[in-house]
């Protein structure tokens, strides 16, 4: 620990020590232009206006040469000069001059050297983080995940530290529209060393991200990590099935790959429209309404898409029993279970080889940007009441995907930002969401349908989150609990307000302090102390909660007039 | 034989003899301490100085730690005796007294010094 120690405090010093290094030169020809022509200066004889010889003293030379070196030049002090001076006079002005813009030049030179401001920047953004007092998460990686799950997190109010190996990208970390400001170190995030100075083995840090698209790396920062930091947990990216189960074998606690998460999201669309509505607009805070889109009953669906999205997404299918037709240049895997046609999808001869005009839905999963919108263009040409799915590979092509009116764009780096934003921001959403992958599609309607009665005709920007009945966050519920009056989940869910009205909320999931699980419970559920609640529903509505929740007087009042509605 | 070392070591015992020639003498004798050696010690003890700075070990920083004691101390005195000769007009017997002792501890931090620097060649294994 000791060596790690004195490890970082030698990086921390090391631009001041550098700069010293390079102005030792400098500094000792200064001092000695400086120390001979003091001497020279005191020891010529120099004469009174009287005529009488005298010796300049040691302050009278300093003074003389420091204005002369600086070049200010003040003139000849305490008399006017004789000649003898005057040569050494000479003398000093260059010798002086010289050596003092030596030493302004190497300080200059020194400071605005690239390579020393990034040292600068580097150690400011370590002595930053050494400093932090709020927990944070360590992102390796700037890309689109990384961008997206940052902003994710700083709107659950969860701090980030970044890592990216490119500068560019650390600029425009730099610009982000965040409420803190974002540390970040420009390094190899494959070095042990970038993981500690971003703060690894700091009691904060909550956990490390590993985002970046090269597997190798994101491995070695994992195990790194494990190494580094054991009790820290690790979120990474994967994209190959053996890499996943590399990292899996030493128990990194999530693994997302992308191409499975995107073979499920489409599968989830295609057979639970209405779980895939309400998943997405938990897991992505920038999608603030509910959009259930309707599927055809029948008809097969038109897969154009290459090398790993193909396979994963063939396998998904093949698992849900949905029909489909790959369009591909390569042969499928299993040629004899899968309907192929070989060629690129692009034009419209191998769309109709694909039966498109009897087709559901089209999903263009191409790793070309361009030949994805040709691909949707030509299909929706060919049958205009396609469900079209795309797939986007460069953030840069947003604004194209973004206009395109296509059903569903699937987005690597938010997905993946999504996943981990599931996992990170509160437990109780992804133990929903684990209950949600086998909740039954009717159920999930039902789910919906209630939200929208309690809304009546509004359609306010909706969101989610927890609430824990415990003496901190519950003072005003918990005193009723274990008495004649025990509040009921419905109890909860009436505005304290003129009237009593209901309000826009509903809950999701109950979980009881032993790890029991209810999902979706229903409003006569007695509540207990310790339960753990997801609640989703209008925006901004979880102040009137908490403000409910918070007062005894209040919930009494509520306890009273459910009394009255019920005995009536 | 490495030039840099021969110049570190001859630079920081320089400063040692120099301040010790000034010291030497009676403590209120203006005969005998020289103004000009002096001027030297403290020239010689400044470049010690900075041929000290960008050694990080353990060592260095202790070296570099005795020369800024020493600097400051003579640095004190030349304050001291220059305010007196050029400000008051008259450089007392008392003035010069504590010119001198300045002087005397700057001479303990250069010998630390050189201790320091002996110590480290002893150890030195070939």
């Amino acid at each position: 620990m000791s060596s790690n120690d004195r490890g970082r405090t030698r990086i921390r010093g090391a631009a001041m020590w550098l700069l010293l290094l390079e102005l030792r030169t400098p500094l000792i020809t200064l001092i000695i232009t400086y120390s001979i022509s003091v001497l020279g200066l005191v020891l010529i004889p120099g004469m009174t206006p009287e005529g009488t010889t005298y010796h300049l003293s040691f302050l009278d030379a300093f003074y003389v040469v420091s204005y002369t070196a600086t070049t200010i030049g003040f003139g000849e002090t305490p008399h006017p000069f004789t000649s003898e001076q005057k040569l050494w006079m000479l003398v000093v002005m260059y010798s002086t001059v010289i050596s003092w813009l030596y030493a302004i030049g190497s300080v200059l030179s020194v400071i605005s050297d690239p390579a020393f401001r990034r040292l600068r920047a580097h150690q400011r953004a370590v002595n930053r983080i050494a400093s932090q007092k709020l927990p944070f998460w360590i992102v390796c990686g700037f890309g689109g995940a990384g961008s997206q799950l940052i902003r994710f997190l700083d709107q659950s109010n969860i701090r980030c530290v970044m890592i990216d190996s490119n500068q560019a990208r650390a600029d425009v970390a730099k610009l982000s529209d965040l409420t803190y400001e974002l540390d970040h170190l420009v390094g190899d995030v494959a070095e042990p060393q970038t993981l500690v100075d971003a703060g690894v083995q700091s009691a904060l840090c909550r956990g490390v991200l590993v985002l970046t698209d090269q597997d190798q790396v994101n491995l070695t920062v994992a195990t790194n990590t494990r190494i580094l930091a054991p009790r820290v947990p690790v979120y990474a990216r994967s994209g190959t099935d053996a890499n996943t189960r590399n990292l899996r074998s030493f128990d990194t606690e999530v693994v997302i790959d992308p191409f499975r998460v995107a073979a499920r999201s489409v599968t989830q669309l295609i057979r639970k429209p209405c779980a895939f509505a309400l998943y997405h607009e938990l897991v992505d805070p920038d999608l603030n309404h509910i959009d259930v889109v309707e599927m055809p009953a029948e008809g097969h669906w038109v897969i154009c898409a290459d090398g790993r999205l193909a396979d994963t997404v063939v396998e998904a299918f093949q698992r849900d029993d949905i029909p489909f037709c790959l369009v591909s240049n390569q042969a499928p895997k299993d040629k004899r279970s899968v309907t192929w046609v070989q060629g690129l999808g692009t034009e419209a001869r191998t769309l109709r080889a694909a039966d498109i005009a009897q087709a559901a839905g089209i999903l263009a999963g191409t790793n070309d940007d361009g030949d994805n919108l040709s691909i949707l263009l030509t299909a929706q040409a060919e049958n205009p009441q396609l469900i079209t799915i795309a797939r986007r590979n460069k953030p840069t092509s947003e604004p194209v995907f973004g206009r395109g009116h296509f059903t569903y764009v699937l987005r690597e780096g938010r997905m993946i930002a999504q996943e981990m934003y599931a996992r990170i921001t509160t437990p109780v959403l992804h133990q929903f969401l684990g209950q949600l992958e086998s909740m039954p599609e009717a159920l999930v309607e039902g789910i919906i349908q209630k939200l929208q009665t309690r809304l009546g005709d509004q359609r306010p920007e909706l969101s989610h989150f927890d609430l824990v009945l415990d003496s901190q966050n519950a003072p005003g519920v918990l005193p009723f609990v274990n008495t004649a009056r025990t509040p009921k989940l419905g109890d909860l869910l009436i505005d304290p307000g003129f009237g009593y009205p209901a309000m826009p909320l509903i809950c999701l999931l109950l979980v009881r302090l032993n790890g029991d699980l209810v999902p979706f419970p229903g409003d006569g559920l007695l509540l207990a102390e310790g339960d753990r609640l997801l609640f989703w529903g209008a925006m901004g509505s979880h102040h009137r909660l908490q403000f409910l929740v918070q007062r005894e007087d209040l919930f009494e009042a509520v306890l009273a007039e459910r009394h009255r509605v019920y005995s009536q | 034989m490495n030039t840099q070392r021969v110049w570190f070591a001859f630079f920081i015992v320089l400063a040692l003899t120099l301040n010790f020639g000034f010291f030497v003498g009676e403590i209120d004798n203006p005969h005998h301490h020289n103004p000009y050696e002096f001027f030297l010690a403290l020239i010689v003890s400044l470049i010690a100085t900075v041929l000290k700075v960008g050694d990080r070990s353990h060592l260095g920083a202790v070296l570099l730690a005795t020369s800024l004691v020493a600097d400051f101390q003579l640095i004190a005195a030349a304050v001291i005796w220059g305010y007196a000769s050029q400000v008051t007009g008259e450089v007392s017997v008392a003035v010069l007294a504590s010119v001198v002792s300045l002087a005397g501890g700057a001479m303990l931090a250069n010998l630390t010094s050189v201790i320091l620097l002996i110590a480290e060649t002893i150890q030195l294994k070939r």
